[in-house]
Formats: C-alpha cells, structure tokens, sequence
C-alpha cells in the first residue's frame, strides 16, 4: 500500500431502508474515493442520499429500522461491509469519526460534556482518570471553548449551539481518526457560527492531516473547504469534479440548478 | 438548597393540616359513631349513650373537637384508642414498621421486575416485547386480592411446608420474618411493577430515537455503555416519576394484602379502627399515610433533581 491509495473507496454503494411501514431505495449505487488528507464535498437537496450514504460507511442505522447494504467500502485496506459489529465498533470514533448536524440533540443532556468525551478515550485510547482528564480539557481548548477545565464539568444545556458543536467536534477528533465526516455539521446554527465552525474543521483537518468528507445542501459551505465536489441527486452521484470546474463549469443540468439556487449578493433580488 | 427544604416543609405542613381535616369531617359524616358501634346490638338507654359521648368529647362542636385533637398532636399527643384506652402511638408504632417493611420489600421487588421487563421489552423489540406486553395488560386486569388469595391457596395446597399464614415477628426471627414476607410483597408488588414496566418501556423506547444515542453509537461505544449511560440515565427521570406514584399507593395495598395474608400490619388495624369507629387511631393512621406520601413524593423529587442536572429542586 502507498500512500496514493485513497483512505476511503466506495464501489456501487447501495443503500436500501426497511422500515415496518415502507422500502426505500436511499443509495442507488454511488462509487467515489477520497484520497488521504483529501477533503471531498457531497452536495445535493435533502433527500438525495448524502446522509445516508455517510451512515451506510459507519454502518449505522436509525433505531427501528434497517437498512440493507451491497457494493463495497473499502477503508485504509479493510472491507467494511462484511466486517463483525465488533470489530466495526472499534473503527467507529477512532478511525472514522463523525460530526452530525444538530448539536442541540447530539449531546447527552444528563452527562457533563467533560464525561462524554472520557468515554470515547476511555473507549478507543486506554487513557482514564486523570489522563483521560487532561486529554478532554486539551481537546475542549483545541476546539476553542473558553475555560476548558471548569467548562469540562459543565452539562450541554448550559452551552450555546455553536459550543456544543465545538464539543461534538471535539468527541470526533479525539481519537485522531483518519476521516471525519460531517454531515451538515453547520444546517443548523447561526450564520456568524457557521463560519466559526467551517474554520474550525479547515484548520483541525490541516493540523491532524485528516480525511473529510464534507456533506451540505449549501455550496457556499463547500466552497473554500474542500478540493472535490461530487454532486449527489435521487440516491446517485450525478456529477464529481473539482470545486474550481464546479463553480467555473457546471455540466449538470441539476448542478446548474442547485449553482443557481444560492442565494447572491451582487445580483438583483436582494432584500431590501 | 436551605430555602428548597424550607419550601418543601411549609408545603408538606400545609398538605397534611388539609388531610388531617378532610378525614376528621369524613369520619363523624359517616352513619353512626364509636358509642354506636360499641354499643353493638345492645340496646341502651338514649342517656346512657350520651353519658358516653359526654366522657369521649364527642358532644362537642366538630371543630372545637377538631382544634382539641390538633392542639395534642402538635405536642406530639395521638390520643388513647377508644376501643384499648392504650396510647395510639404505642399501638401503631409496631403496625406500621410491619407496614413499612411489608412495603419496602414490595417497592424492591416491583422496581427489579417493573424495570427489567421494560427494558428487555424495549431493547429486544419482536416476541419478547409481545410476550411482556401480554402479561402486563393480563396483570393489570388481575386485581391484586385476587393475585393475594391465588398464591395463598395454591402455596398452601402444594406447598404446605411454607406455611404462609403465619406471621413471624422481626425479632423473634430475622430471615424467618423477611422470608414470611415475600409472598405477601411479591402480591402487592405484581400490579405496580406492571406500570413500572410499562412506563420503562416507553421511555427506553422515546430515548432510542434521540440524535445522542445515534451519536453514541458512532463513537464506537460498547452497548453497555450506551445502555446504562445513554439509554438508562435518559430514562431514569420518567421511571422515577412513576415509582414515587405507584410506591405512594402501596399503603392502600396492603390493607388488603395485609388481611389475605394475615399480617399484624397498619392496614389491618386502619380497617379493625374504621369499623368501631376509633377516631384516635383512625386520624393516626391517616396522618401517618399522608406524611408516608409525601415523603415519598418529596424523595422522588430529589431523586429526579440527582438524575437530571437540568431540573431545579
């Protein structure tokens, strides 16, 4: 293996949810790779697939449901798909993390936040007690909480929902994983935040070397993040290219719609 | 914390002042009183018995009687029995620690099978969630007297050895005692421990949807971890909430419990005391009840307030 091998290679990625009530054919075969340190951007309209694709790499499914998956996922030299929950466990959180997109839900209310990054370490590093401790407050300052080592003792109703995505990044990169993937890790906070939050991840990413897979609805968000954009569209990748071509060059019909959908300030239709 | 208990007191004062009051007015508006019942089948003279009641106080104005009766209390005065002219409190105090122990037992058992059953129904989902759920709503349609006299029959028939019906006191024999006591529990316990399930089994299952478990999970935890930190503690709040109730109605449980088995308890001599019209004793075991209830409710709130940082006591 040379370090040119993609860290993630994913070939006719199917993904089908069954639930009691219906099937859904949610993936309908995608294949795509991202290369070590790479940044690669999943765009499309809610509904396309690109969550559902994320969780179909960790293998993770929502409570009560089911979701049935072919293809294959190859990762760092691992099938992923035929792997046992107990070894997919310990991929999980230490080789691939994952930011998801609402930090008002994400976090336990009942545990300190301070507890719920010691368990991941706990977990995946063997680090506990006082180390763990150390670890958690250095992590909470690395994602730029103030006060870490009081803040570390404090439970999640008592941070804003930008610091409690600071924390859930945090959790993600406490193992130093190989890839992180955010699924739409900034849909649901402040514009300001937002971008708080976008550097936040630029800047992890370029100190730890890391793969990310960076899912969003909004191109804003993908542009100035990542080098390559596959664009996703009823369970499919319909077009990948750089993000330079993307923006430069559209060739999708569907791309150009989704181009043309966000919102501009130096065209007419501004609010007054 | 300090103005919280100060709260919670002059809140428990003023439920039990109420209580105290309601049950006196209810018990002299019942048909009949304690020189009636006393009096039984006999038939006295009209001044006889109004000599009786002279010497009980009960010619008095209800709320003088009331005021009187409080005015002791409050200086920890329950009163003499009418029917044993023994001081209330030396009469109740060993009925109601029967009770209290009966009770607890009853709590333990209920909380273990109440959560167990509504967690496994829960988590494993398909034939087992089928299978509790049939026995919980069969359970529930199943008075508990009718639980009672079942296991005492069918103990009695086909283990005789057991010997149910014999109560044992605490001191005479510690574990002889405990173990006289698990039948008893276990037929109180069966109704509550239904609503216990239930109730777990809803929260387990409102928890499971939530974004941190899926969260969790992605973190690559061990299932115990999500179960006991995640699951478990998230749901804590809801089952605690539930126990505090059901435990509160335990009391009115075992009076019944408590005649079927034969138990020397609180329950059997509030019903002896209801029917001869024992006001003393009656008003002690009442008053003794609510504190009981209130004390548990003020527990299950702080139990609540432990569990979840995001309540204020």
């Amino acid at each position: 293996m040379t370090a040119s091998d993609p860290i993630l290679s994913v070939r006719d990625l199917t993904a089908r949810i069954v639930s009691r009530k219906q099937i859904v054919d949610a993936v309908k075969g995608v294949s795509f790779d991202i290369a070590r340190g790479e940044a690669v951007g999943f765009v499309g309209e809610s509904g396309c697939g690109k969550s559902v694709t994320a969780r179909a790499i960790m293998r993770l499914a929502p409570e009560g449901t089911r979701v049935e998956l072919g293809g294959s996922v190859h990762f760092d030299g691992q099938e992923l798909l035929p792997m046992s929950e107990a070894a997919m466990r310990d991929v999980r959180g230490r080789r691939i993390a994952m930011v998801f997109q609402d930090p008002m839900t994400s976090l336990n209310p009942v545990i300190t936040v301070g507890a719920q990054i010691d368990d991941i370490l706990r977990r995946h590093t063997g680090l506990s007690g006082r180390a763990a401790r150390a670890r958690t407050v250095e992590l909470l300052d690395q994602v730029g909480i103030p006060a870490p080592a009081q803040r570390a003792d404090d439970y999640p109703h008592q941070f804003s929902g930008g610091m409690r995505q600071r924390v859930l990044i945090a959790i993600a990169i406490s193992c130093d994983p190989d890839l992180l993937i955010a699924d739409e890790p900034t849909t649901a906070l402040d514009v300001t935040v937002q971008a708080q939050i976008l550097r936040l991840l630029l800047r992890l990413r370029e100190e730890r070397g890391m793969s990310l897979m960076l899912i969003t609805h909004d191109f804003g968000v993908v542009a100035g993040m990542v080098e390559r954009v596959n664009v996703m569209y009823g369970g499919r990748i319909v077009e990948a290219a750089s993000v330079d071509d993307i923006f430069r060059a559209p060739t999708h019909d569907y791309t150009r719609a989704l181009l043309a959908a966000v919102p501009r300030l130096d065209r007419h239709g501004v609010a007054p | 914390m300090k103005r919280v208990i100060l709260v919670r007191s002059m809140w428990m004062a003023a439920i039990l002042l109420g209580v105290s009051f309601v049950s006196f007015m209810l018990m002299r508006a019942l048909p009949g009183d304690f020189v009636l019942a006393a009096a039984g089948a006999q038939m006295l003279q009209p001044e006889v018995l109004e000599a009786m009641r002279r010497d009980l106080g009960l010619n008095q104005p209800l709320i003088e009687q009331y005021l009187s009766w409080l005015g002791a209390v409050l200086k920890g005065d329950f009163g003499t029995s009418f029917v044993t002219h023994q001081p209330v409190l030396h009469e109740l105090w060993p009925r109601f620690l029967v009770t209290l122990e009966l009770a607890l037992i009853a709590a333990f058992i209920a909380l273990v099978m109440g959560v167990s059953t509504g967690l496994v129904s829960a988590r494993l989902r398909g034939a087992a969630d089928w299978i509790v759920r049939l026995y919980n709503g069969f359970i529930l349609a199943v008075p508990n007297f009718v639980v009672g006299t079942l296991i005492v029959l069918l103990v009695g028939l086909y283990f005789p050895e057991l010997a149910v019906l014999s109560y044992t006191p605490f001191l005479e024999d510690p574990l002889g005692n405990i173990a006289g006591m698990i039948l008893p529990a276990f037929a109180l316990a069966l109704a509550i421990s239904v609503t216990i399930s239930e109730n777990t089994r809803a929260a387990v299952l409102e928890v499971s949807n939530q974004d941190f478990v899926m969260v969790a999970r992605a973190k690559g935890l061990l299932p115990r971890t999500i179960l006991w930190n995640y699951l478990m503690r998230n749901a804590l709040t809801p089952i605690i909430t539930v126990t505090g109730l059901q435990v509160a109605t335990l009391l009115g449980g075992s009076i019944v419990i408590e005649t079927i088995f034969a138990i020397p308890g609180m329950g059997q001599y509030l019903f002896d005391s209801i029917t001869s019209r024992d006001y003393p004793v009656i008003q002690a075991i009442v008053l003794v009840a609510a504190a009981c209830v209130v004390f548990i409710n003020t527990l299950a709130d702080i139990a609540y307030a432990t569990a979840d940082a995001r309540v204020e006591a």
